[in-house]
């Protein structure tokens, strides 16, 4: 569950952008998550509903955009989409570093992204002015 | 004149608009901050730091335990061990009187770079050469949280089957040394060795796979000879 981490991390990052910005209220967060991490999307938009349910920002929508995985290869120059390795059990084809031209061991170059890319807000309603 | 009656409007977006802002933020940032000041420490103490990860049960402390035992004579070595709970395994390692922390992480999955930063306050670091960081039982949550040590090592059994590679292999993707440890028991559990090594490699074709059988003895020398090429 190192999700728990990971959503807690980036909602204290809301909470800091909130903070500093009381005219705006964050309705979404999209964030980006590389195909050679292991992080679980739906536990950690589950941990990020959890956390936030009394905070400021509850309410607020985390989008996640993955990130597909790209490789350079120091032995051949190949640099673009990594191999997959398909039949790995029953589950989806995995992103390895074995060079897809070369067969030798390459490093990735994207795809190992955990980050915040960007919020969306409204301006808040300042109390008073509203209906 | 070009400027003579020139506007200027004051636009007030309306609680309905929405507007996005680029906020380009690392989840991992501050551990990884925090694992290059561990790797700066550990450098000016000219300390190499290991890290070992592995599912529970694969023989990480065992493995440890022969690691301390065939360097202790040599060189400062200190161990810190990573346990949700018991003082079980940093219990073993002090019987080999080497300095030990023992790292509780309580309900925590893994170890960070904060915990291992605080264990690092906690011994004397001017005469030690290598650190040994047993990570907590798990194939999966220590992967995305560096520590600051120098090298990964994953460490695996044939006893949890014959699919772990595959199973988890985002685990291995970060690390640069992999044991295979209680190969006397492969026939019994009818798991291939080879085979293990070959999904390591179509994973990462430049991983060192050692395969060990710490209770025999078998494998722990090339482990150290691979640790401390490092």
């Amino acid at each position: 569950m190192h999700e728990f981490s990971i959503a807690s991390g980036l909602v204290e990052k809301l909470l800091d952008f909130a903070e500093k910005n009381h005219d705006k209220k964050i309705v979404e967060v999209r964030i980006a998550i590389g195909e050679f991490t292991q992080i679980e999307e739906e536990q950690l938009s589950f941990c990020y509903e959890s956390i936030i349910t009394e905070m400021p920002i509850a309410g607020s929508r985390l989008v996640i955009e993955p990130v597909l995985g790209k490789v350079a290869c120091p032995h051949c120059s190949y640099a673009g989409p990594p191999k997959y390795w398909e039949g790995v059990l029953t589950g989806a084809p995995v992103a390895t570093l074995q060079c897809p031209k070369c067969g030798k061991a390459a490093v990735a170059t994207e795809g190992e992204e955990c980050a915040i890319r960007s919020v969306r807000f409204k301006p808040n309603e300042i109390a008073g002015t509203g209906p | 004149m070009p400027n003579e009656g020139a506007v200027q409007v004051t636009l007030e977006a309306s609680p309905d608009e929405i507007y996005d802002i680029e906020l380009e933020h690392s989840l991992l940032e501050a551990n990884e901050k925090l694992a290059i000041e561990n790797r700066a420490l550990l450098d000016r103490h000219g300390i190499t730091a290991i890290d070992f990860m592995g599912a529970i049960g694969s023989g990480k402390t065992t493995l440890i335990t022969k690691l301390v035992e065939k360097l202790k004579d040599k060189f400062g070595v200190a161990v810190f061990n990573g346990d949700a709970t018991t003082s079980n395994d940093a219990d073993a390692i002090a019987r080999q009187n080497v300095p030990v922390v023992q790292i509780a992480t309580i309900n925590g999955c893994h170890l960070d770079a904060n915990l291992v930063g605080k264990g690092l306050k906690k011994i004397p670091l001017e005469n030690l050469k290598m650190i040994f960081i047993e990570n907590i039982g798990n194939l999966i949550c220590p992967a995305e949280f560096p520590l600051g040590s120098k090298a990964r090592v994953v460490v695996v059994s044939v006893t949890e089957g014959p699919w772990m590679v595959r199973k988890h292999p985002h685990m291995f993707l970060g690390a640069q040394v992999v044991v295979i440890n209680k190969i006397d028991l492969a026939e019994a559990m009818e798991v291939s060795v080879d085979q293990l090594i070959a999904d390591v490699h179509a994973l990462k074709p430049d991983i060192k796979v050692i395969p060990t059988s710490c209770k025999r003895g078998t494998g722990p020398d090339e482990v150290v000879e691979t640790l401390l090429a490092i």
